[in-house]
């Protein structure tokens, strides 16, 4: 008599009707050598899920998030500059329409937002850029390599995760620009923004003067 | 897996897909251990697996917005798991060395001084075939979804687990004489 292979013996363990299923079944009903295979089989998958559960000798969580701290950074200094350039094309496009000619009346509509809208504009781009030098800064004192106590980790954290939640109403703004009163929204963003930044700064620079670094 | 996060378990997924630091911490400290194990029991060494450890919850900590709640966490997570550690393999391009283990005499049935246990023989398996077996026959994984995992064949996942069941039996002692 011909015995079922490891393959055969395996197919009976797979949910529903493999090639050849029916008749390995049969097979094994009628042969006790092969039912005492797929007895062992099953005892040994019964083994294995029994193994111990390993665990980590020790904790990764903070290379784990010293690793996203730093992509969030990297991401927020690129969108940074994206927003950067986008505002400096509207102030541009603001420009234009300013000094483009003065004898249609589109041109003159144009002139009078440009007018109305120009200080929020060049105040958001201000802001923006005193942002930009805090970013710089921040990143020349590049905190994720030194060493800050919890206390102060803990603070530098909190401060973070509020500038991302800033910075994801600064996106979600930037794509409604028909909403009234969007300059006004934005900038108040902006400012909230490199409030936030300053006192990051200052609790990275304060940290590292009190430890004389 | 931590009790007071599964008690706890929406509130905490939703302030990790704000990004919320103390949540994303909150799932590190109650999936750790699974992942670590689905990890060191696919990769050679514990520090491959530590970095996948670490890899995984990178990877949970960017996309756990993109986690819709369809499956569970967990079998989320440990297809995380499972991809970033099959990918360790492939990088490492580890030598399968049960090759080699089919030149080794087998062990007579009755040799129980020299019978393994199945700890030592599932470590003694080659990298592709070990993580076949862990992943089908413990996770529960298809051979379609480890095909896919492992950017092989339904048919490759089917034969690395008999070929890998074949030398458990005989590893362990438990061929049947003739």
């Amino acid at each position: 008599m011909t015995h079922l292979t490891m393959d055969q013996l395996l197919s009976l363990r797979e949910p529903g009707s493999e090639p050849g299923a029916a008749a390995a079944r049969e097979h094994v009903e009628a042969c006790p050598q092969c039912a005492a295979e797929l007895d062992r089989l099953h005892q040994r998958v019964a083994r294995l899920r029994a193994l111990p559960t390993l665990r980590p000798s020790r904790n990764h969580w903070q290379a784990v998030e010293l690793r996203r701290r730093r992509d969030i950074r990297r991401r927020r200094m690129r969108w940074g500059g994206a927003v950067g350039l986008a505002l400096a094309a509207s102030l541009a496009g603001i420009t234009l329409a300013g000094s483009g000619a003065p004898d249609t009346a589109g041109a003159a509509v144009s002139a009078s937002v440009a007018s109305a809208e120009a200080p929020a504009v060049s105040e958001i781009s201000a802001v923006r850029q005193r942002s930009q030098a805090l970013e710089a800064m921040l990143n020349v004192y590049d905190p994720e390599n030194r060493v800050i106590d919890g206390h102060t980790a803990r603070v530098a954290q909190a401060l973070e995760d509020r500038i991302a939640r800033v910075d994801e109403e600064l996106q979600s703004t930037g794509l409604e620009q028909d909403v009234p009163d969007h300059d006004a929204e934005v900038l108040q963003l902006w400012r909230e923004r490199v409030g936030l930044l300053d006192a990051l700064v200052d609790v990275h620079v304060t940290h590292a003067s009190n430890v004389g670094l | 897996m931590d009790p007071s996060f599964v008690a706890d378990a929406d509130a905490v997924l939703a302030r990790a897909r704000t990004g919320d630091a103390a949540a994303l911490e909150s799932l590190y400290r109650a999936f750790e251990g699974p992942v670590y194990n689905v990890a060191r029991r696919i990769c050679r060494t514990t520090e491959d697996a530590e970095d996948v450890v670490q890899e995984t919850f990178y990877e949970v900590c960017r996309s756990i917005g993109s986690f819709r709640g369809d499956g569970s966490l967990w079998g989320w997570i440990r297809t995380i798991t499972a991809s970033k550690a099959l990918m360790r393999l492939r990088r490492n391009k580890y030598r399968d060395t049960d090759e080699l283990d089919d030149q080794v005499t087998p062990m007579r049935r009755e040799d129980t001084a020299l019978r393994m246990d199945l700890e030592a023989a599932l470590e003694r398996l080659g990298e592709t075939s070990r993580a076949v077996v862990w992943l089908h026959d413990v996770e529960g994984y298809t051979h379609e979804e480890i095909a896919t995992m492992m950017g092989k064949t339904v048919s490759f996942s089917k034969s690395q687990l008999a070929r890998a069941h074949a030398r458990l039996r005989r590893w362990l002692g438990e061929e049947v004489p003739a």
